[in-house]
């Protein structure tokens, strides 16, 4: 029991003391059981009000602490620190919100709200009168991160983090690294093309011997928790060996007769079961796909060191934190949606982009030289109804480059581009710019009245109530109908379903807070970086990657975490393992365990966060809270309405 | 429904046009117009219809000439799409499209075209002159006759039937019903506008500018009136004879003002210049000059000695008669008035 209380009350310039009587407030608790000193204070979260508080903690041995003030959510940390400075443990320290929850939301009712702040901060003095010294958890971290995604933001991020001296696992499912980025041409703004640059950035990984890659890499187990994550990874083997190259891998790759459509190239061309990287694609040893490969052995004939016998293993990866870097899908339109479907000549912006760089001279599509383009913009995005609600934020600029790139390339080209407003934010608007200078013909709709794409036997053509020309309607006979389609969440969620990954309403990966904890989420240790989280550019992605590599590494750099002491304790006598608690923890901190003959609830300290959510769901009320157990807050309960008026309004 | 046409605004770059397209429509040029109104907003409209090509919507408009050219837009537009230059050669493509002979356009798409006229013009002078032996007196009575056969024919051959194209284009075609009375009713406005151009006292600081307007505007129509009606060059009245002296200096003195303006080019209005800006300007300047100095040598007895100096001013006056007033710049008198005049009647309705 604390019996050296000290109370500050703070005016907070007059935001309290305008409707609150402080000075009362202090003379109602100054001579309660175990107050020792009680003050008022201007501001109490001002320089020389924490050095006054560090003095009385010192020079009279206080053991208890409270700052009626404003919301804790805005001091709590402040008084805190203020208590450590002085040598007091931070949890003897208790905060009182007299501000937001009293004298602005009493303004009209002086009296009252004096009566109410009294109850308060009686409520703290209760609290902090049983408050214990509380020590944080540490427990070891293991110092390597696993990385799942071997795209832009995973590569990056695996670099930053080796820079750091932190051992990396990159897992990347597919059997190249490069991810969306290798299939882009060039981009805007440093004129490299996306294979230029995944190329750099893996012949940097390579160099690195803190980085092991892995292709063809799937996490099919996930367990532990943050400092000690224990990974499954299943390793589909390549069958081409490094040896088997050049001409003779050329030759073999002729002889496989099985042939399907090269996703790369989102299907405008065919690749076979035995398969080269594209430019911008590593590791640069072919693969065979052997979903596809009917084992005929015709490539073996050619080249014997070929190992069709190669099999897939198991490995064990051991880290402290998770990167997930999975990225994105790009938005594949309904049949019908804006013609695709229904007629060749419509495509999607990726699938235009994989266009232009295919052609060589003149734009040609299937079979028909293209001189007039309609870009439809936002398909996919910014939908009135479903989940598509949101900007896919790349695609104006990644049309509008693009259709720049086409006209450089090809020449006789001009694009119609139907669009619902330009948002091609920060330097990218000096593109837009050059687009409008260039002689591109901006139109432009509401929401609820898309442009319309005809499709007829032997022509197209896309109409629109063009707002720009007073809801006017005009209309284009293009060549080619380019979709401009945006960012959905991956199809594939394996990674986010074995971590449980909360997702927002848009699908996509859900930080803690959009602005302040951009890239941690509520699962301790798993973080998450570039488009997996919401459509972003290279820029965003690469930004976004780098800091999540920093966040990993400040979890694992020192082989030892600290967590707040705050956590559910399950009382072992009276627990009877009945489930209610392991059924409503949304942190899954909770199992069974064997105690003596007895089956009863254990918490798992590193992932449990305190929330309590345990408390009331227990029939035998066997689960305490540290810092808020039933005595503590039925002491506040009593201070708060048993010993003193209820509150009355005038 | 209409139709994108990306091709007229490659074609209206002949007419002097440029940049429109860097158009981002944020109407800023709308927005700081001082003549714009709710009901007749421009220049974004007109931009926004250049760059998409609805030719049909342009020869339908009478906006064009609502627009005095002030240049606010142009100093404004934060793309610089010189709104204000491309009305301006809306107005040059307007009056090709109300041209029936099809000249107009020629002349202005295509330099050498108005060249070889100018230099055909000029030669024909000088063919006429030597067929007279170079026979003064009857050189400059033919030169007296020519210039009234040229005001009737122009007006009869060029003007009337071009007005009523342009009537047919702005007001017939795209249905527009008014009673006939509103003709008569708004008749005042045309000469109003055609005497005074009212209208561009609202442009921003325009003052100075319109007062030189319209001094230049006074000061043609009487040297018109005193050479081909009080027959300047013959008459012995000293009323008429410095009548023509002041109102042929009126016309060189505010013309080389405009001129050197093009050439300083501080002024929006005067910081693009077409081939039909230029000539137009210069001739007046060549007209007024040589009219004035023709009577100075007449008074001074010095003429007969200086043929060369009548045959210049013959020539300059007939490529103006001849070329410039049915062809160029000049018709912006009329259309400009007539425009006001429909837009008058037009307004009527409401």
């Amino acid at each position: 029991m604390n019996r050296k209380i000290g109370v500050y009350i703070c005016h907070c310039g007059g935001n309290i003391s305008d409707y609150v009587d402080v000075e009362k407030v202090k003379q109602a608790v100054v001579n309660d059981d175990g107050v020792f000193l009680a003050k008022t204070t201007m501001f109490a979260c001002g320089d020389a009000n924490q050095k006054e508080m560090v003095e009385d903690i010192r020079n009279n041995g206080l053991d208890g602490v409270i700052v009626a003030s404003c919301s804790p959510k805005l001091h709590l940390l402040t008084f805190r620190a203020v208590s450590e400075r002085a040598g007091l443990n931070k949890y003897n320290y208790v905060h009182a919100n007299i501000r937001e929850q009293v004298s602005w939301a009493h303004s009209d009712n002086k009296a009252g709200a004096t009566d109410k702040a009294i109850q308060i901060v009686k409520s703290a003095i209760a609290k902090v009168r049983l408050a214990e010294p509380l020590m944080p958890f540490r427990f070891p971290a293991v110092k390597a991160v696993a990385i799942a995604g071997g795209g832009i933001s995973g590569m990056r991020a695996a670099l930053g983090l080796s820079d750091m001296g932190c051992p990396v696992y990159l897992i990347e499912k597919s059997p190249f690294f490069g991810g969306r980025t290798s299939q882009w041409d060039v981009l805007y703004t440093s004129g490299q093309t996306g294979g230029q640059m995944v190329s750099e950035l893996y012949g940097e990984l390579l160099k690195r011997e803190n980085v092991k890659l892995l292709t063809g890499a799937e996490i099919i187990s996930g367990s532990g928790n943050i400092g000690d994550f224990k990974l499954k990874v299943r390793v589909t083997p390549r069958y081409v060996p490094e040896n088997c190259n050049g001409d003779k891998l050329n030759e073999s790759i002729a002889a496989c007769p099985v042939e399907l459509p090269d996703e790369f190239n989102f299907n405008l061309t065919k690749r076979k079961a035995i398969y080269r990287n594209h430019p911008g694609q590593f590791p640069q040893t072919a693969v065979i796909d052997m979903t596809s490969c009917t084992r005929c052995g015709e490539c073996e004939k050619i080249c014997p060191e070929i190992d069709l016998s190669q099999e897939e293993e198991i490995i064990d990866i051991n880290a402290g934190s998770v990167l997930v870097a999975t990225g994105f899908d790009p938005y594949t339109p309904a049949d019908g949606e804006f013609g695709y479907g229904l007629s060749d000549r419509v495509i999607t912006l990726p699938e235009f982009k994989r266009l232009i760089e295919l052609n060589d001279s003149g734009l040609v599509h299937k079979g028909r030289r293209v001189r007039k383009i309609a870009y439809i913009y936002c398909v996919g995005s910014r939908q009135p109804e479903g989940d598509n609600k949101y900007c896919s934020r790349y695609c104006c600029t990644s049309v509008i480059h693009s259709a720049i790139q086409a006209k450089k390339k090809f020449g006789d080209i001009t694009g119609y581009h139907f669009t619902r407003g330009i948002r091609t934010y920060g330097k990218q608007e000096l593109l837009y710019a050059e687009s409008l200078k260039g002689g591109e013909i901006y139109l432009q709709s509401y929401e609820d009245d898309p442009p319309v794409v005809e499709v007829n036997e032997n022509s197209l053509k896309v109409r629109i109530n063009d707002i720009l020309t007073g809801i006017r309607e005009v209309s284009v006979e293009p060549d080619l109908v380019v979709l401009v389609t945006g960012m959905v969440p991956r199809a594939d969620n394996s990674v986010g379903a074995l971590f449980k990954l909360p997702k927002g309403r848009d699908s996509f990966f859900n930080e803690i807070h959009m602005k302040l904890r951009p890239v941690e989420t509520v699962i301790d240790g798993i973080i998450i970086c570039g488009a997996c989280q919401g459509p972003k550019n290279i820029t965003e992605s690469v930004n976004s990657a780098l800091s999540a590599a920093v966040k990993s590494f400040s979890l694992v750099n020192r082989g030892e975490l600290e967590m707040e002491p705050i956590v559910a304790t399950i009382d072992e006598e009276t627990c009877e393992w009945c489930g209610a608690c392991y059924e409503a923890c949304p942190f899954d901190a909770i199992r069974k365990t064997v105690k003596g003959t007895r089956e009863i609830a254990e918490i798992n300290n590193s992932v449990c966060k305190g929330c309590g959510i345990c408390l009331p769901v227990c029939p035998v009320d066997a689960i305490e809270l540290t810092a808020y157990s039933n005595r503590e807050i039925e002491s506040m309960i009593d201070a708060l309405a048993g010993s003193y008026p209820i509150m009355t309004t005038k | 429904m209409a139709s994108i046409n990306t091709e007229y605004g490659r074609d209206l770059r002949k007419y002097g046009g440029f940049d429109f397209n860097a158009c981002y429509n944020c109407g800023t040029c709308t927005a700081v117009c001082s003549l714009s109104t709710e009901e007749d907003s421009f220049p974004r409209e007109m931009v926004r219809f250049s760059v998409l090509g609805m030719e049909d919507d342009i020869k339908s408009s009478l906006k064009p000439w609502l627009c005095y050219y002030c240049g606010e837009c142009t100093t404004h537009c934060p793309q610089t799409a010189n709104p204000g230059e491309l009305m301006m050669s809306l107005r040059r493509w307007l009056t090709s499209v109300y041209d029936w002979t099809g000249l107009s356009g020629l002349l202005y798409r295509f330099l050498p075209a108005t060249v070889t006229a100018m230099i055909l013009a000029a030669a024909a002078v000088i063919a006429f002159s030597a067929s007279r032996d170079f026979n003064l007196p009857e050189i400059m009575k033919a030169g007296h006759y020519f210039e009234m056969i040229a005001i009737g024919t122009v007006l009869a051959v060029i003007f009337i039937p071009n007005l009523i194209r342009m009537w047919w284009f702005t007001m017939l075609k795209p249905g527009i019903k008014v009673p006939a009375a509103n003709y008569f009713k708004a008749a005042a406005d045309l000469f109003i506008h055609m005497f005074t151009q009212k209208r561009a006292r609202d442009c921003e600081d325009n003052n100075f500018r319109w007062l030189e307007h319209f001094l230049l505007v006074i000061g043609y129509l009487a040297l018109l009136f005193t050479t081909v009606v009080l027959d300047w060059f013959s008459s012995s009245s000293l009323f008429v004879i410095i009548l023509g002296y002041l109102v042929s200096a009126i016309v060189f003195i505010v013309t080389i003002d405009f001129v050197s303006g093009r050439i300083r080019k501080k002024k929006e209005v005067s910081r693009f210049s077409h081939a039909s800006d230029w000539m137009f300007v210069v001739w007046l300047v060549l007209m007024g000059l040589s009219a004035f100095a023709v009577r100075l040598f007449i008074d001074l007895g010095w003429l007969e000695n200086n043929l060369w100096l009548y045959l210049l001013h013959l020539t300059v006056l007939v490529q103006w008669a001849l070329i410039i007033v049915p062809f160029g710049k000049w018709t912006h008198f009329l259309y400009r008035s007539f425009a006001m005049y429909f837009h008058s009647v037009k307004s009527q309705v409401k």
